[in-house]
């Protein structure tokens, strides 16, 4: 068997609500999985089933070969685990911490240890109620990169981290794809996974809404242009990989293919540009337009 | 100050049952001392003659001061003064800490300082409703004194006394709260210095060094002389104080950054020692257990102390007749003395094995449990972590309150020592409803654990008047623990019943645990 997670058809419920409806998620052995979605969608209560801390109502799940309820501890020795929101002991130092998860793992790779922790800029001698939000977000991160594990298992792992740390974050990820691990990473940002991983699922009401590699849904990854001009720009609405174009006078909006973009940019610079703002598509509009693909 | 009157609002939102408790059982307190006293020494001569072996038993001296006037307003002044004063003065602490500093420390004062709130307005908030809360129950003990049959004008004085007990170690942790980053450190420092003031008192009135209590709110309290000459100036006194250490305690607070201290943290270590996860519940309940049993162990050697004299201070027929009944007719009164008081400590030893009980539960709610889960540690491992030092805590300050009691009474360790420790299976009864209530029903453990226990102490307080018997009161496991002193039989049967009460319970509890969701309280 060649994936490291494999749930089928997982259904969760609290009272009321319906955390998990029937989601499917597929993580091959050796791969960077991103696992995407909206807050609420679902992604944490999976990670939690993942992790045996609760168990599904109904489907079926298996991680590393195992049952994720029945055999956690022994499974637990072959993953490491990064949480959204990371609480530490507030009396222990965070070299404490780190070396405390390390030791239940069956110790950490000392020189390694020593050196994400100069990557990270983490000062390890101060107590962790000391430390903010992205400083404790680094110590789960130092404990888990420097551990010597099978699959790393990483919710929303950037959430507080500044654009320097999260380069180096992306690095690490890297370099554990290199060594043959397998990551499953749960985020709500695109171009963190687009940067990193091989295929994603996106999720949504505890649904699995898409799976599969970056280059099929390449489809989603539209950028959003918005341009003020001096002279009009004709030749846009023609342009293949051009969509939802809106006029509005001396204003422009449209949805550009990422293969489209030079031939776009280069219509505009000939009818002259007072201003220009490009972006990525945010999760939301890929939803959205998820969705009204499918009741056309 | 903006917004100081919404954070009024919120602070007594968020203690709406906590602050009614308080101020109502303090301010029923009073009156029902005045009344006991009152049937206890009904004439002029019981009392002068109860009063003058109290001022002859040192332990009295520093527990409670001088008696000014031997008239039952004096009496109940003397027995409440410090008490209420300690009473005031914890809970008030308490809730200045934990409205001031923690709020900061978990980032909910950072949430609402970028609204339209003054920099100065969480502390003046705090320190308004405090202040209030205090100068409340100090009003309300008033009409059931006067009641009582004691004079207004002194009873309104000895209500503004107990009020200003709890204002100046409000004070004083509006202050601390400035000081370190940690709230717990806060807590510890301003409990520190009220443990300080305490004793500082209790040597000027035991080591006859008069004039030191001028030096103490704990003299302060008393100085005021309700019931035996009316000293209202003193009032004054302490109502400076409280005004100077608030306002030093706001301009503390300007010179720092919010969730800052003015005592920069130290570093720890860069590396740890800790290699599982009975390592670390040692490391998180050390300090916890450390400061009880120093605690209790401080309580017991004042008991024993105490007790020496009370074999002749408590010579009145009424407590030898109340002797006789408890513990038969040859009963010595300072075994009937210890027998009732360690009924009552161990169940404070049981809130203390409770706080133990319900750590994993903390860590379950805080979320960290989830980080350590999620590595080869077991559910059951982690469990009993934390549940191992709830077993081991009750041992530790029941033996450190027999023991000490028993050096300090006439150094026979043993004989009070053993007594104590048949309290053991009680406690362990409530370790094991609370270990039940975490397998089963986690969000509301730690509430219903708490509620029971002080359903148990109800119970008791019901029976001590007679209006619980039978079936009701066989519900506490307190009620169950022979009373050893007294020659009750050591039948080890009802404490084999309740260790094996305990263990079941605690078993069922554990199984629950491991079928259930890990339940975080976000």
């Amino acid at each position: 068997m060649n994936a490291a997670v494999h749930a089928d058809g997982l259904v969760k419920t609290f009272g009321q609500t319906k955390a998990l409806d029937g989601l499917d998620l597929t993580v091959k052995t050796g791969e960077v999985h991103g696992f995407l979605g909206p807050n609420g969608a679902g992604k944490t209560t999976t990670i939690r089933i993942l992790l045996g801390q609760m168990r599904a109502d109904g489907g079926r799940i298996s991680l590393l070969g195992g049952d994720p309820w029945h055999e956690a501890t022994e499974l637990h020795r072959r993953l490491t685990y990064v949480p959204g929101d990371v609480t530490l002991w507030p009396s222990l130092t965070g070299g404490e911490v780190i070396d405390l998860l390390g030791r239940v793992r069956g110790g950490l790779d000392p020189r390694r240890r020593a050196e994400l922790l100069e990557r990270f800029e983490l000062d390890p001698r101060k107590k962790c109620r000391t430390y903010s939000k992205g400083n404790r977000q680094k110590v789960a991160l130092v404990a888990a990169f420097a551990s010597d594990v099978e699959l790393l298992i990483l919710d929303e792992p950037t959430a507080g981290l500044d654009p320097l740390m999260e380069a180096v974050f992306n690095e690490c990820v890297l370099r554990e794809k290199r060594d043959g691990r397998t990551v499953l990473l749960s985020s709500h940002i695109l171009s963190e996974v687009e940067t990193l991983c091989d295929r994603v699922s996106i999720i949504r009401a505890g649904r699995t809404v898409e799976s599969g590699s970056l280059a099929d849904l390449r489809h989603l990854t539209r950028t959003s242009v918005t341009a003020e001009l001096i002279g009009p720009a004709l030749g846009l609405a023609a342009l293949p990989g051009v969509h939802d174009l809106t006029v509005d006078g001396a204003r422009l909006r449209c949805q550009v293919d990422g293969d489209a973009l030079t031939a776009v940019l280069a219509e505009l610079a000939r009818a002259g540009v007072r201003t220009l703002t490009t972006q990525p598509p945010t999760l939301e509009e890929l939803f959205l337009r998820h969705y009204e693909g499918a009741a056309r | 100050m903006t917004g100081t009157w919404a954070l009024i609002r919120l602070i007594v939102r968020r203690d709406r049952v906590l602050l009614p408790v308080w101020i109502a059982i303090t301010a029923l307190l009073p009156a029902g001392i005045a009344s006991a006293t009152a049937d206890l020494y009904a004439d002029q001569a019981a009392r002068d003659s109860f009063a003058t072996a109290s001022a002859s038993n040192p332990a009295q001296l520093a527990m409670r001061g001088p008696i000014y006037d031997a008239s039952v307003g004096g009496l109940t002044a003397w027995t409440l003064g410090s008490s209420l004063a300690l009473i005031g003065g914890l809970v008030s602490i308490l809730l200045v800490i934990r409205h001031t500093r923690v709020e900061e420390e978990t980032g909910r004062r950072e949430l609402l300082s970028s609204g339209v709130i003054g920099r100065h307005a969480p502390l003046a908030g705090a320190l308004a409703v405090v202040l209030a809360a205090n100068l409340l129950l100090g009003l309300l003990s008033v009409p059931a004194l006067v009641a009582n049959g004691l004079p207004a004008g002194s009873s309104l004085l000895f209500g503004l006394s107990a009020a200003t007990g709890g204002w100046v170690f409000a004070a004083v942790a509006a202050v601390t709260a400035q000081l370190t980053a940690a709230s717990g450190t806060a807590r510890e420092l301003a409990i520190g210095v009220g443990g300080l003031l305490f004793a500082l008192r209790a040597l000027a009135d035991a080591g006859g060094i008069g004039w030191l209590a001028w030096l103490s709110p704990f003299g302060w309290v008393r100085l005021t002389k309700p019931y035996a000459g009316d000293q209202w100036w003193v009032l004054g006194l302490v109502a400076v104080f409280v005004a100077v250490l608030a306002a030093a305690a706001f301009a503390l607070s300007t010179r720092r950054d919010v969730a800052g201290g003015l005592v920069p943290a130290r570093p720890g270590p860069a590396a740890g020692t800790l290699t599982g996860p009975f390592g670390l519940a040692a490391r998180l309940h050390r300090d916890t257990l450390a400061g009880f049993a120093i605690g209790f162990g401080l309580m017991g050697a004042l008991l024993g102390v105490a007790a020496r004299g009370l074999d002749t201070q408590l010579d009145t027929p009424q407590f030898r007749e109340l002797a006789a009944t408890i513990g038969g007719a040859d009963a010595r009164i300072s075994d009937v003395f210890f027998t009732f008081v360690m009924y009552v400590l161990s169940q404070l030893v049981a809130g203390a094995a409770l706080v133990s009980a319900l750590g994993a539960r903390g860590e379950e709610a805080a979320g960290r449990a989830e980080l350590l889960l999620s590595t080869p540690v077991g559910r059951l491992r982690w469990a009993l972590s934390h549940l191992v030092f709830a077993i081991v805590s009750p041992v530790l300050l029941l033996g450190a309150l027999g023991a000490a009691a028993g050096l300090a009474y006439d150094g026979d360790v043993a004989r009070v020592t053993v007594a104590t420790l048949a309290y053991l299976p009680a406690v362990w009864t409530v370790v094991g409803i609370a270990t039940l209530m975490f397998g089963m029903l986690p969000r509301l453990a730690a509430a219903l654990s708490w509620t029971m226990l002080g359903l148990f102490l109800a119970v008791d307080l019901l029976a001590e008047f007679k209006l619980a018997t039978g079936i009701i009161l066989d519900l506490s496991p307190f009620v169950h623990v022979p009373a050893l002193l007294l020659g009750g039989a050591s039948s080890s049967a009802a404490l084999l019943g309740l260790t094996v009460m305990a263990v079941a319970l605690a078993t069922v509890g554990l199984a629950f645990l491991r079928r259930r969701d890990l339940m975080p309280s976000a």
